[in-house]
Formats: structure tokens, C-alpha cells, sequence
């Protein structure tokens, strides 16, 4: 068996691959610096008008298992974040609206990396698969050391009215166990 | 209040390095703990040994390894083992040290596999830990000085309880009977009310905080009061308690030399439109059932109840079920309400371990749990509703393991670490009338009594022969 890394789709396929250098891939390019530049700014409620009313924004968990086995590398049973639009947008409410939102108050000073974009075009003409790893670097307080986690994005973006907009996010980390306190940031 | 024994009976304790006894880090007639035990490194030391290799240990739920042959890596304390199962009920704790030379046996998280065969040199071991051989027989390269029968994998005392695991090392200590004491009735209307029983929807979420594993766990002892504060959203924003936290403070908290609690808060406090029949009489208990089922429970499981529980715990389970709490030393248990946007109230069910990984520093462990019986389709809305409120990006827990880190960093500095942590609330009532529940039942707002008894429970291992 094939180890299986976190995406179905296959570099080979190069017809539907919506290559480096386009116009379509530079704007999802762009679209995505844009995200990362909302979150890292903490301005939560411009990034919510880039996501989907029909978004599902998930995590699973990792598990470490025997090669053999990396089908079982990610569970789907369980997440880190198991989301859809409207309970991130109850998240994002207590952080802007509350004033007791503590875990994120004083808040983290993050960095968003994103790189290795890759696209494919699916069946809806309008829907991108997006591919992007992602590295958050965190600080908070005074701690002397950054969190650093990193994790591969499977994306849906799909472009109305000229604009991208994110239909569709799985964040597959790294880390079997999570190396931070917990996840009041968004990824 | 618990009696515990004066200070001027007990024997002078173990000292540590620096020459400090456990009976100077705590004040049993002012109710105080010194701060430093947050952070130092000799007093973990004593608590891997003394009460981690002592005391009984969540490690998971057997849903989790359902089939022949299944395993999963835990830790117990900071002693890795590898829970497997074997035919039907019997499950396996093994220590996940080769006896050879000290090499992990079982590398991955978990599997499936008959044979665990150790990387490093081949030994070989069966699921109940017995050693099999050794690679090229004929040279014996295991030696004949000891019987292969002493050359197995080091094995705990295993108890399954509601199917979860628990294990023990200290195989002639503390019964599992024991361990659980009077509060046993109390956990058995959660883990022991159905046919079928619970189930994990999965593995658990596992996460790192830089914290000593106590600032979790002493909190988990029934920490009531914090809520109003730290997570005062619930009631502002969340509209939880009805908007009224203050009010679910009230209620009975029980809790007994075990170390363990829960609180038990009526449903008529919370609900206020249930308040009138829940609290007048004038609704029986089926028809209370019928109104709000206890967290995790559907309609169709109330009969189930009644076979598994006796009529005081199916009234107390109706009136104000044990919702949240802990059991000694690690373990948080949340059976709570959560209101829903459109109207309805969802049972959220989870457990959560603290696991030590050092003096400051915790892995946080949180297991979602269902009713086995319940249908996919709620399954499915406790899963993302919980992982919404509880673990690594609950709303709710996030504030907690953003707190603890910092009372574990206060714990170091030569001031704040001969600072104390206070257990001077009081609970000054009469144990509530017509209490039909074992234990000591402490009434009304919740107070410290609770967490007091967590650390009597502390220092009563600590400080064992
Ligand atoms: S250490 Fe395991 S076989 Fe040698
Ligand atoms: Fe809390």
C-alpha cells in the first residue's frame, strides 16, 4: 500500500492543474497572503467575509502508525477543530465582542507562512482545490521561545462575483500531539 | 468538613533534598498549599512514585480497541504502556519497556498485532505481555539465568469500569473498589446507566501546556467558583445558565477522602422554565425525563435507567445529575448542558487526563464520549459541539490552559513560590436534607471543600510509608 499523504490529488493530473504563473493561480496566490495577513492582523471580521456560509473548516487528528498503515494517519473521527460557518462566527464573536475572551487577551502575536501552493480545478467550474503548508509561528506574553506548528491545507475556493472565497478547509497537522496550549487562533 | 489527622500525630515525612517535608508545603489547619509545589522538580519526583506508581490511572476506553489484538500507546504518569486487547473483555496494561534493554516495544500509537516484536535486538512478546523468544534460537541469546517467564513485559493491574481502562502498578496497593470508595454511586450513573454503555467517538485529542499537571487537576476536583470569572462568556455571551452563571454555582458538591468530586447541580436553577415543575413536586420522574434527559441520554435509553440504577440515583440523575468534576489525581469528568442556538439543550459527555510530563509541563488528553445506542446523527453533534466548548480548541477550555502556565511560572520565583494557594471557603451548612447519596454533600454555593479534599488525598499518598 501507498502511503498516503493528506490529498487526492495527483500531481500527474496536469490537465486540471491550474498552473504556477497564471492569472487564476496568482490570485488564489494573493487571496491566500491576504488571509494570512487578516489573521496575523486580528482583524477577525474582514477574514469572516472570506469564508463560505456553506463552509466545513476541520482538523483531524494525527496519529503516529506503522507505515503500513498511514491510511490511519489521519483520523477523521476526531478533530482539533470541527467547525462550519456559523459556529466560526460564534469563535469569532467571543474574541471581538466579549471582553473575557482570555485566552486570547492580551493576544498572540502570530505569523502565518504560507507556501507550496499548489491547484487543480474540480467538476464545478467555479471551485478551486487549493494546496498550501502552512507555518504558524505564535508568541504570547513574555515567553522567550516561538510556538512553531506547522500543517498542509486541503482548500475549496470558489470565486463569485469575482471575489474567492474559502468553501472548504481540512488543516492536517504535523503534530500527533499538539505542541501549544491550545488552538484560540485560527489557521 | 473531612477530618484529617493533626499535624503533631503524623510522623515526620520524607524530607526532601532541601530539607523541606511535605508537612511544611501544606497547612492543614489553615487550609493552605505552598505555591512552589506548581514547579518544583523533587516534589514531582516523589509524586511519580508516590502517587503515579500507586494509584489507580485512566489510560482510555476499551471502544477504543475493540478488536482482538488492538493496541494504543498511554502513559501513566511518566511510564509509557501499551494497552492491548486480547480475547473478548481481557485488555492488557504492559509497561512499553523491552526487558532486554530498555528499548520502546511498541513504536507506533497504535495497531493491530498479535506478536510485538521489540526493533531492537527482535525480542518478542504476546498481547498479555508474556515473552515468546528470541531471535536465533539455538544461541539462546536470552540467557538461561531467568526463566522466560520473568522476561515478559512488566504488567499493571488492569480494571474496566463503565469500559474505562484504569491500571495500577502497585499490584498489592488500593483496590479498585477502593479507589472509587463511596463516590462509586455517583459515577455510576454516568459510565453504568445503559445497556450498552459509552463509547469514545475516537481517539483522543492530545495537546502540550506548559503547566504542572496539578493547576489542572485541582481545578478539576470541582473548581466551581473560577467559572464566573474565567469564563464569564458563558453567561454574557453564550447565554448558558440562562445568561446566569452566579445562580449555577448553587447546588450540592460531593466529594469524600477518595479525592474525587462532582457537583450536582439542579435542573431547576439552570432551566428556568423547568424551574416550577422541577422543583414543586408536580412533575414524576418520567415526566421529568421526558422534559430534560440527562446529558448524553435520549428518550429512548430512559428505561434503560431504571435497570441500572436504583431510585435515588434515577431521582438525583433527573433533579440535579453530577455534571461536572474530577477523579484523583488527574481526571476531569464534564457531563454538562449546552444550550444550542435553535432552543434545544445538548448533552455534552467528555473526560479529560493530566498527564505529567514533567514539572511544568502537562499533556492535556480529552476524550469525546456517546451513549454506544445513541443515533449517528447525535453522535455526531456531541462530537462538533464538544470539541467546540472542551480540548485543544474549546471555547470554553482555552481560557483554563491559558491560565495554568502562568501559575506554574508564579510557582517559581523565590517570593511567589513561598506564596500559598488558599482553601478558605468554608462550607458552613448542614448536609442537605433527604440527601439519599453516599459521601460527604456539601450544600449551596460552591465553596473550596472539594479541592481541599483533592489535596488531603495529596498528602496522604504524599506522605505514605
Ligand atoms: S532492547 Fe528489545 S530486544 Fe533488545
Ligand atoms: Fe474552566
Amino acid at each position: 500500500m501507498t502511503a498516503h499523504t493528506p490529498t487526492s490529488q495527483s500531481v500527474e493530473n496536469t490537465e486540471k492543474r491550474v498552473f504556477f504563473g497564471t492569472d487564476l493561480y496568482n490570485k488564489i496566490t494573493e487571496t491566500l497572503y491576504e488571509e494570512a495577513m487578516l489573521l496575523d492582523e486580528l482583524r477577525l471580521e474582514e477574514w469572516a467575509e472570506f469564508l463560505a456560509t456553506d463552509l466545513i473548516y476541520k482538523a483531524p487528528l494525527r496519529l503516529s502508525v506503522q507505515r503500513a498503515e498511514q491510511y490511519k494517519s489521519i483520523v477523521h473521527s476526531m478533530n482539533h477543530f470541527d467547525e462550519d460557518y456559523s459556529s466560526l462566527m460564534g469563535r469569532i464573536a467571543r474574541l471581538t465582542q466579549t471582553q473575557s475572551a482570555w485566552a486570547e487577551d492580551p493576544p498572540s502575536r502570530t505569523r502565518h507562512f504560507v507556501s507550496n501552493i499548489l491547484v487543480w480545478e474540480t467538476d464545478k467550474p467555479n471551485e478551486f482545490a487549493v494546496k498550501s503548508n502552512g507555518l504558524l509561528t505564535r508568541n504570547r506574553f513574555e515567553e522567550d521561545r516561538m510556538q512553531v506548528i506547522s500543517y498542509v491545507r486541503n482548500d475549496i475556493l470558489r470565486e463569485v462575483d469575482d471575489k474567492l472565497k474559502l468553501a472548504k478547509r481540512e488543516i492536517v497537522f504535523d503534530m500527533a500531539v499538539l505542541g501549544t496550549q491550545n488552538l484560540s487562533i485560527f489557521l | 468538613m473531612l477530618e484529617s489527622t493533626p499535624k503533631s500525630q503524623k510522623p515526620q515525612t520524607k524530607a526532601l533534598p532541601d530539607g523541606t517535608t511535605i508537612d511544611d508545603l501544606i497547612d492543614l489547619d489553615m487550609r493552605e498549599v505552598q505555591l512552589r509545589v506548581m514547579a518544583d522538580k523533587d516534589i514531582y519526583d516523589l509524586e511519580m512514585e508516590k502517587i503515579f506508581s500507586k494509584t489507580w490511572i485512566l489510560l482510555g476506553h476499551e471502544s477504543e480497541i475493540p478488536n482482538e489484538a488492538d493496541f494504543m500507546i498511554r502513559d501513566m504518569g511518566t511510564d509509557q504502556v501499551i494497552v492491548t486487547r486480547g480475547k473478548g473483555d481481557e485488555v492488557n496494561v504492559l509497561l512499553n519497556v523491552c526487558p532486554h534493554r530498555g528499548m520502546r516495544v511498541c513504536t507506533a500509537e497504535a495497531g493491530n498485532k498479535r506478536t510485538h516484536k521489540c526493533i531492537y535486538h527482535g525480542w518478542a512478546f504476546k498481547t498479555n505481555g508474556d515473552f515468546i523468544g528470541s531471535p536465533v534460537a539455538k544461541e539462546e541469546m536470552h540467557g538461561n539465568l531467568r526463566p522466560k517467564s520473568e522476561l515478559g513485559l512488566k504488567k499493571a493491574k488492569v480494571e474496566l469500569y463503565g469500559g474505562l481502562i484504569f491500571a495500577n502498578f502497585d499490584t498489592d496497593g488500593q483496590t479498585f473498589e477502593d479507589y472509587l470508595g463511596d463516590m462509586k454511586w455517583y459515577y455510576d450513573m454516568l459510565f453504568c446507566r445503559t445497556d450498552r454503555g459509552l463509547e469514545a467517538l475516537g481517539p483522543p485529542q492530545r495537546f502540550i501546556i506548559d503547566a504542572n499537571w496539578k493547576t489542572a487537576s485541582e481545578q478539576a476536583a470541582a473548581d466551581g467558583y473560577h467559572t464566573i470569572t474565567l469564563h464569564q462568556w458563558l453567561g454574557d455571551f453564550a447565554g448558558f445558565n440562562e445568561g446566569d452563571i452566579e445562580a449555577s454555582m448553587m447546588g450540592v458538591e460531593v466529594t469524600s477522602k477518595t479525592g474525587h468530586a462532582m457537583r450536582c447541580q439542579p435542573v431547576a436553577n439552570k432551566f428556568k422554565m423547568l424551574a416550577a415543575g422541577f422543583a414543586d413536586g408536580s412533575l414524576s420522574i418520567e415526566e421529568k425525563l421526558e422534559l430534560l434527559p440527562p446529558p448524553g441520554v435520549t428518550k429512548e435509553m430512559l428505561s434503560q435507567l431504571k435497570t441500572h440504577l436504583d431510585d435515588d440515583q434515577l431521582a438525583l440523575l433527573v433533579d440535579q445529575p453530577p455534571q461536572v468534576g474530577g477523579m484523583f489525581p488527574n481526571i476531569l469528568v464534564a457531563f454538562i448542558y449546552a444550550p444550542q442556538p435553535d432552543g434545544t439543550i445538548l448533552g455534552l459527555t467528555s473526560l479529560h487526563t493530566y498527564t505529567p510530563r514533567g514539572p511544568d509541563k502537562l499533556e492535556f488528553t480529552n476524550w469525546i464520549f456517546a451513549e454506544k445506542d445513541a443515533p449517528e446523527e447525535l453522535k455526531n453533534k456531541i462530537r462538533k459541539v464538544t470539541t467546540g466548548l472542551l480540548g485543544t480548541s474549546g471555547m470554553i477550555e482555552q481560557d483554563d490552559s491559558d491560565t495554568w502556565p502562568h501559575m506554574t511560572r508564579n510557582a517559581k520565583g523565590p517570593m511567589g513560590r513561598e506564596f500559598t494557594l488558599k482553601y478558605q471557603a468554608i462550607n458552613s451548612l448542614p448536609r442537605p436534607k433527604d440527601w439519599a447519596g453516599p459521601a460527604e454533600a456539601y450544600d449551596g454555593f460552591t465553596k473550596d471543600d472539594t479541592q481541599w479534599n483533592w489535596w488531603l488525598r495529596w498528602y496522604e499518598l504524599m506522605t505514605a510509608e
